[in-house]
């Protein structure tokens, strides 16, 4: 009985063109990442150049692709993970440790990124893709606009502001604004971030993560608190919008660049990041999917249009002051009591 | 008589409930504007950026090829679960019953997940195998409830009937049970291939490297990528079912 279900199974996998142990095949390098998040054009470049074939599969949130993989889930190469989970993952030992001398162009990551990275040392991540929160606006309907997050109090705007239905950006916010560390566990400075939002909220239309960009673009909201990718892609439809970045500083994201342990192609995946890292490439990559590659060699090669835009890159001067939201495990909890009490306050 | 307005009323709001989202769909994949919220001018750019886009068109033949395997195998698995169960009675009849019904109710994340870990436990390298496996488990249990439904009032004097004209087994199965029994077959066969193209959840948890479907692409692009290319990629597939439908009905229409 079992013979019969195995020779099912073996048939099902040749029929399939599964059968484990045919001929040698052309090495393939397995990368998972989010949808649209790599050119095209420079995928084929990497496999013509090294003779290998590269096969993309995508996820669309941290948390599933995590369950998955903790489930035993196996067979990636290369992935993409934000920079929190990076963090989770090292700590669970499912990375690899990245060979430097495998990787010249890590020479190139922007320093200034580094020093608020979560991995400094690039030690099992190199940095892909940066975006930012900020704040984006109507330039023919927002008179004397500042880089600051009291914006959010101008009365003159009243109702037709919003803000991120989300705890740790929007609460966050109020911190950076109060010239706090946005991932502080300090009750007395959340309280006070607290009484912030709940001011603003009276000035708000609403807490919105997703429509704000329609609400921009057809004109319906003034100003919105948001995701530089997003208000890029919106700028692109309707060029009265324009970015501010709170010069108090704000949160900054970015998805890394890992390498699996279990990999069997690690020397191709090191060649990959490394080939990400090349100037020409990563600027020819930050362009294509508007992001931008954390890389300072590649920053004079963008053209200056792209690069001067705040919602690409920030002013060295705000970016010090940025930080990146980090995972409290349990200590969430206290953000969770502090949006609750922002949510039901009228 | 005054007739009433409500049937009518009724009838054109549930319509509307069914069909506008899909209208909406259609018109946003012309719609120059990548938010949809409002109208920019008409576009093909959609259209052509899909054309070009091969890793969505790798996703759709993936689709297809795991909902063609699926769809044959649980049609054979299920037509013939049901017919043992209708035919042969035995002391455990209602734990069968249980176990054909089980997996319609069972949460979809709870038997991703569990598959998933019974595939790592095996060694089982997830990939194609995997997923036409998981499809196969749930479209069984579709299959089987589909064609017993058709069994309930099957005349099985005919089978008799036929024997005694000097029919063997293979030969009464094949021209008097399959004939009568192919309309219910289909429709199984047609659910069974409906549940795979669309299912998520499962597919998400034991799908391996290079094998992303469509519904797990089409995911991964609404939260991070563009949405107007899978209105455009949509209404493709509406368009091609609609033309499929519509010739079926012809072709029987001819037949008859």
């Amino acid at each position: 009985m079992n013979r019969t279900i195995a020779w099912t199974l073996a048939a099902l996998a040749a029929v399939l063109g599964l059968a484990g142990c045919g001929k040698p095949a052309p090495k393939v390098l397995h990368v998972y990442t989010w949808a649209d998040y790599i050119k095209p054009e420079l995928v084929q470049r990497f496999e013509k150049e090294n003779g290998c074939t590269i096969v993309i599969d995508t996820f669309d949130s941290n948390e599933a692709m995590y369950a998955k993989l903790k489930a035993g889930a196996s067979g990636y190469d290369v992935m993409t993970p934000s920079s929190y989970y990076v963090a989770i993952m090292s700590g669970q030992g499912m990375l690899l440790d990245l060979d430097h001398a495998k990787l010249p162009n890590l020479v190139n990551v922007d320093t200034a990124y580094l020093r608020i990275a979560l991995d400094p040392t690039m030690k099992h991540s190199v940095p892909y893709m940066l975006t930012n929160t900020g704040i984006a606006y109507l330039k023919s309907k927002v008179k004397d606009p500042r880089p600051t997050w009291a914006m959010l109090d101008r009365k003159d705007l009243k109702g037709r502001v919003t803000m991120l239905n989300d705890m740790r950006e929007t609460i966050g916010a109020a911190l950076k604004f109060l010239g706090y560390s946005l991932n502080t566990l300090d009750d007395r400075q959340l309280e006070q971030a607290r009484d912030v939002v709940i001011r603003w909220k009276a000035n708000l239309a609403k807490f919105e993560s997703e429509q704000y960009k329609n609400g921009l673009a057809s004109g319906e909201f003034l100003l919105a608190h948001g995701y530089s990718g997003d208000i890029l892609q919106a700028q692109k439809e309707n060029p009265d919008i324009a970015f501010l970045a709170p010069q108090e500083g704000l949160s900054i994201s970015c998805d890394d660049l890992v390498i699996l342990k279990g990999s069997k192609v690690v020397d191709l995946a090191h060649r990959f990041i490394n080939f990400l890292h090349d100037p020409e490439v990563a600027a020819e990559n930050s362009l294509a999917i508007s992001y931008l590659c954390p890389n300072s060699a590649a920053y004079p090669k963008l053209p200056a249009d792209f690069r001067d835009n705040p919602a690409v890159k920030l002013d060295p001067a705000v970016q010090a002051k940025c930080e990146v939201i980090t995972d409290l495990g349990k200590d969430n909890a206290k953000y969770t009591r502090i949006w609750d009490q922002i949510k039901a306050a009228p | 008589m005054k007739r009433s307005l409500t049937p009518v009323l009724v009838t054109v709001g549930v319509l509307a409930f069914f069909y506008l989202p899909v209208v909406v769909l259609v018109l946003n994949s012309f719609n120059a504007s990548r938010f949809g919220g409002e109208w920019t001018g008409f576009t093909f750019d959609w259209y052509r950026r899909l054309w070009q886009a091969r890793e969505i068109w790798a996703a759709l033949g993936n689709t297809l090829a795991i909902a063609a395997f699926a769809t044959v195998a649980s049609t054979v698995l299920g037509t013939t679960a049901a017919l043992a169960l209708d035919r042969f009675r035995s002391r455990l009849q209602d734990a069968h019953y249980l176990l054909v019904y089980a997996p319609l109710v069972v949460p979809e994340i709870l038997m991703g997940m569990s598959l998933l870990l019974f595939f790592v436990a095996l060694h089982l390298q997830l990939g194609y195998l995997t997923i036409v496996l998981s499809h196969v488990t749930f479209c069984v249990s579709y299959v089987t409830m589909v064609v017993l439904g058709r069994l309930q009032d099957f005349d099985w004097d005919l089978v008799e009937a036929a024997q005694d004209l000097g029919a063997d087994a293979w030969t009464s199965a094949r021209r008097v049970v399959l004939p009568l029994l192919a309309p219910g077959i289909a429709a199984g066969a047609l659910l069974a291939f409906t549940l795979s193209v669309d299912d998520f959840v499962i597919t998400f948890f034991v799908a391996g490297p290079g094998t992303t479907t469509l519904p797990l692409r089409i995911y991964s692009m609404i939260k991070h990528g563009s949405p107007p290319l899978i209105n455009a990629l949509s209404t493709l597939l509406l368009a091609l079912t609609v033309i499929t439908v519509w010739l079926s009905q012809r072709l029987l229409e001819e037949k008859e």
